[in-house]
């Protein structure tokens, strides 16, 4: 069987401690021995994946977190385990997520030739109050230095910032700027603080000990970062993404451009087309389970899913059916590809919001000044970036 | 039928929330009217919103048998009305089918607003009163100082008044030989021309309305032709019956006998509480005194959220109008929020509940808009329109002066609260009339005060700035002149029809700026600036604005992120739900009560 292009995702969900603001699916390690329990439990459910025959020609890999470098050197086996495991492409993009307090120039060389060709830091500010506020273990030297080393390493580097951080100024904001650009990273991405529920900073914010993020002075900052970062040669391809060229993540533009991609890990998302999907969950028994998905549903055309969200329950065991899963009908495909598209600099043809019945939805988001026509291609216009969620919004909701 | 001798018919009433509905379950429990396991808690609250609001909003009746201690058993017949004033006119059709009631006073509250106003209905309809001093069991409980407070604040005398408590059942068979002792036999003449009230009526799907009447005079039986006297209405009984509380059927009903009547009528405005029953010919020449058409009191617009609705929102309104001939409505358009109905309601808690059970029973999104009084305006050519909305008001040229409803409200507050009653009085325009110091603990004052007034959030104050402690109640006096202004919101401009209220000339000002004020911090941030305006005639006087949103964005879009994302856009969505559209603003359902929060 001859399987399609793969993006292949590993989610490592350790970190040294959580920072306020983080509701992603990580957690301190109980004990020592979880990590090695981790790695053989990724390394299970890889062979399986590989079994199944969809991992014959993955072009990226990224490992994410969490943060994967606090695995250490299991980190550097669990890589080449996954080698040993699926078809990788010669010129495949192999990712590596860490932060400073984790990243040695000893893992960074292991990395380096164990075949990793990027790394993505977690800087966030280079302020120390911004960095406290948002319960980060780093300081901003060290974040320097760390990136330093990462962009002379000869792997491709990219940086992480956060803007709208409650009591961040526009002049700290543009400070973090600069100093990312001088480390000589090829890649910055930005982010707007949102204060999830249920994180501790939501708490003190709720408590008021910390002021609510002032969303227009947020804005302001996201218009900043894409004058500055352009202005060095970083340019914008994605909403919150900037690159030198050439230097574009393309784990990433995977996701945007619906490339399938398998999600090793808990809490890690997978998507496959629903014919894929159903060829597998067949020969896996995955019907036999409880859970509501129809074998050979005629509506369904691609299938996003995980097998656990819990750690416990995946160190327990990484082989089991999916536990979560959302189809999407041809139709909310096509919208939900319109969506991402319209993340990217370069836009969506005309011709597929088309085929997708979208352009109605299209053309009144462009009467609100947040797309544009250029050509034969819809793209979002800089007041369309801030306001993102109306645009994916309404595309999604006309799917 | 039963020898009238050993016939009690009474009632329970009680201030809300000191008993009554508990007090009845025990005595349908003690009585075996119904095993003990089939009980639940407030048999006779039959609607889910009552049992979970622990109200009484429809009357019910049921009949028990007693085995009394003299030997005798006895047809006890326990009529429980509704306890909020809002169904005052319920409650004395309830009474008026009664010799005798048990008046419930919570041991440690004490007489409150709705006890007096109760214990007076009753007085006035001659009825024996057989005090109860309820929930004894209660660490706060202090029966003596009630006993002193019910001789005081009602004069009855209360050195007879039973101990009981509900929940556990303790001086419940007390009660009942009271009501045996002293309640009176009912009195009629069997061999007169048929003579029966109605005091309340529901609709069944299959039978038709089912009237619950009490035959003073004569008898109602299977087969008979009778006549409803008010609505002129003749027709047959098609079966008579008792509720235990299950309806049972019997060949007939006599004097002093309380039960049900089918007759096949499908229209409930044929059927009217209060009317009476007689014979088709030869019926009684004059009915029983006291009936009235019921008047709602409080008028607003309900509008479906999604316009599509609007079908089944008249559906519901036509069944639930079955059960609730109080209910009045008709169709109202508004520029804003498109076609709904403008609907009249007995009071706030009817309004409450009627909006809550179509959106509960009938799977409806509703939007009410701020409630309004009948205004009643006079124009120069003399003409008097009476007006549900405040878009009805003509301009004011043409207005020679315009008057509003105004009630009697007593207030029995704590002497240390006083001084914070006063000054709400003052913040709602009543008219202090006097009061007086029922026991050292309780104070009854007295107040006129336009109903629009009482409306606003005058009972929530009052609750907080007596710290729960004051009690209310009220009866309408007659409409007089007020200096009133229609106040119009304008949100980008554009008049909201919706958003208009009627309010008084001197308070124009202050209510506009609040209102604008509270619909700013209402109104979420849009695409666009919003300004909000409040005019009076063209004239602005107060204005905000909500600055336009330039940030909304979840920058991680990542593999798991996109099924995160689309949970989130699903969730905004259904906030957006509750949202409605006014031009291409979307308004919070709450901006449109926003009017009723502006304090003073």
């Amino acid at each position: 069987m001859t399987s399609p292009t793969t993006a292949l995702y590993v989610h490592v969900p350790f970190c040294v401690a959580k920072c306020a603001y983080c509701d992603f699916a990580s957690r301190t390690p109980r004990v020592p021995s979880e990590l090695s329990s981790y790695v053989n439990a990724a390394l299970t459910e890889t062979t399986a994946w590989s079994d199944r025959g969809v991992l014959g020609d993955v072009s990226t890999l990224y490992f994410g977190g969490g943060t994967p470098t606090l695995l250490g050197d299991g980190l550097v086996s669990l890589l080449a385990g996954i080698l040993e495991r699926c078809g990788l492409r010669a010129d495949a993009e192999i990712t590596v997520e860490t932060n400073p307090e984790t990243t040695t120039p000893e893992i960074v060389s292991a990395l380096r030739d164990a075949g990793v060709t990027r790394m993505s830091l977690g800087v966030q500010s280079f302020d120390d109050d911004v960095l406290q506020t948002l319960g980060r273990r780093h300081d901003a030297a060290t974040a320097q230095s760390v990136a330093r080393l990462l962009a002379g390493s000869g792997m491709s580097a990219a940086l992480d910032l956060i803007c709208g951080v409650p009591g961040q100024s526009m002049e700290s904001w543009d400070a973090s700027l600069r100093r990312a650009i001088d480390t000589g990273a090829g890649h910055v991405s930005v982010y707007p603080l949102s204060v999830e529920e249920g994180t501790p900073l939501c708490g003190s914010v709720d408590a008021g000990c910390v002021p609510e993020p002032d969303p227009d002075l947020a804005a302001d900052m996201m218009l900043h970062a894409a004058k500055v970062l352009s202005a060095a040669g970083m340019v914008r391809y994605e909403t919150a993404s900037h690159a030198r060229p050439g230097q574009e993540s393309r784990h990433n533009t995977a996701y945007w451009t619906g490339v399938p991609y398998i999600g090793i890990g808990p809490g890690a998302h997978s998507m496959l087309p629903a014919g894929e999907f159903d060829r597998i969950a067949r020969a896996e028994g995955w019907y036999d389970h409880p859970w509501n998905l129809v074998p050979g549903t005629s509506e369904a055309a691609r299938v996003r899913f995980s097998v656990a969200e819990k750690i416990e329950d995946y160190l327990a065991a990484s082989l089991r059916p999916p536990l979560v899963a959302v189809i999407l009908t041809a139709s909310e495909v096509a919208a939900e590809d319109v969506m991402l598209g319209l993340r990217m600099v370069e836009g969506v043809d005309v011709a597929l919001v088309d085929n997708a019945g979208l352009t109605g939805v299209l053309a009144e988001l462009q009467a609100d000044g947040l797309v544009e026509r250029a050509g034969e291609r819809w793209r979002t216009t800089e007041r369309g970036w801030l306001l993102g969620n109306e645009v994916f919004g309404r595309v999604l909701e006309a799917g | 039928m039963t020898n009238p001798e050993y016939i009690r018919n009474f009632s329970i009433i009680a201030h809300i929330d000191h008993g009554k509905s508990t007090l009845a379950d025990r005595v349908l429990q003690m009585t075996h009217t119904i095993a003990d396991r089939d009980m639940m808690e407030q048999v006779l609250d039959s609607m889910d919103i009552e049992r979970e609001r622990g109200i009484t909003i429809k009357a019910q009746a049921v009949r028990v048998m007693y085995d009394a201690d003299d030997g005798h058993t006895y047809q006890l017949n326990l009529i429980d009305t509704p306890g909020h004033v809002d169904f005052t006119y319920e409650v004395s059709r309830s009474l008026a089918a009664c010799e005798g009631v048990m008046l419930v006073v919570d041991a440690a509250q004490g007489v409150e607003a709705q006890t007096v106003a109760n214990a007076l209905m009753a007085m006035n309809a001659d009825l024996e009163i057989i005090p109860i001093i309820n929930k004894i069991d209660l660490p706060a409980a202090d029966p003596e100082r009630v006993r002193h407070e019910i001789e005081e604040a009602l004069a009855v005398p209360a050195d007879e008044a039973v101990l009981t408590s509900g929940k556990s059942g303790i001086g419940v068979k007390d009660a009942l030989e009271a009501v045996v002792a002293r309640v009176p036999a009912p009195v009629g003449d069997p061999d007169a021309p048929t003579k029966a009230l109605i005091f309340d009526s529901y609709f069944d799907a299959y039978r038709g309305v089912v009237a619950l009447v009490r035959v003073i005079d004569g008898s109602i039986s299977k087969g008979m032709k009778i006549r409803m006297m008010a609505s002129k209405t003749v027709t047959d009984v098609e079966e008579v019956g008792v509720r235990r509380p299950a309806n049972v059927p019997v060949d007939q009903l006599g004097v002093g006998e309380v039960g049900y009547l089918i007759t096949g009528l499908k229209d409930p405005s044929l059927v009217k509480v209060g009317d009476t029953v007689t014979l088709a010919k030869d019926g009684a020449a004059e009915p029983l005194p006291g009936y009235r058409e019921v008047k709602p009191m409080v008028y607003t617009g309900l509008f479906p959220i999604d316009g599509d609705q609007y079908p089944d929102l008249r559906d519901a309104l036509d069944k639930l109008q079955l059960n609730d001939p109080a209910l009045l409505y008709e169709p109202e358009s508004s520029h804003a929020l498109g076609f709904g109905f403008r609907v009249g309601f007995l009071g706030l808690l009817h309004m409450e509940v009627v909006k809550e059970r179509l959106e509960r029973e009938f799977d409806l999104d509703l939007l009410a808009t701020a409630p309004s009084v009948e205004y009643h305006a006079y124009k120069t050519n003399g003409e008097m329109l009476a007006l549900h909305s405040p878009q009805d008001l003509p301009d004011p040229g043409m207005i020679e002066h315009i008057e509003e409803p105004y009630l009697k409200a007593t207030v029995l507050v704590p002497p240390e609260f006083v001084g914070a009653v006063m000054e709400l009085a003052e913040g709602h325009r009543a008219t202090f009339k006097d009061m007086q110091y029922l026991s050292a603990t309780t104070v009854d004052m007295h107040y006129e005060i336009p109903l629009s007034e009482l409306i606003m959030d005058y009972f929530d104050q009052l609750k907080s700035r007596t710290k729960g402690y004051a009690s209310l109640d009220y009866e309408y006096i007659g409409y007089k002149t007020s200096e009133l202004v229609k106040l119009d919101v304008l949100l980008a401009g554009k008049p909201v029809d919706a958003l208009s209220f009627i309010v008084h000339k001197d308070k124009a000002y202050a209510r506009g700026k609040m209102l604008t004020e509270k619909l700013r911090a209402i109104i979420p941030r849009q695409m666009f600036e919003v300004p909000i305006q409040a005019a009076i005639g063209g004239r602005i006087i107060a204005r905000e604005t909500v600055k336009a949103k330039r940030k909304d964005v979840l920058a991680k879009c990542y593999g798991g992120d996109i099924t995160r994302k689309r949970k989130l856009l699903e969730k905004q969505k259904k906030g957006k739900k509750r949202m409605k559209n006014v031009g291409n603003i979307e308004v919070p359902q709450e901006a449109f009560m926003a009017i009723l929060k502006v304090d003073d």
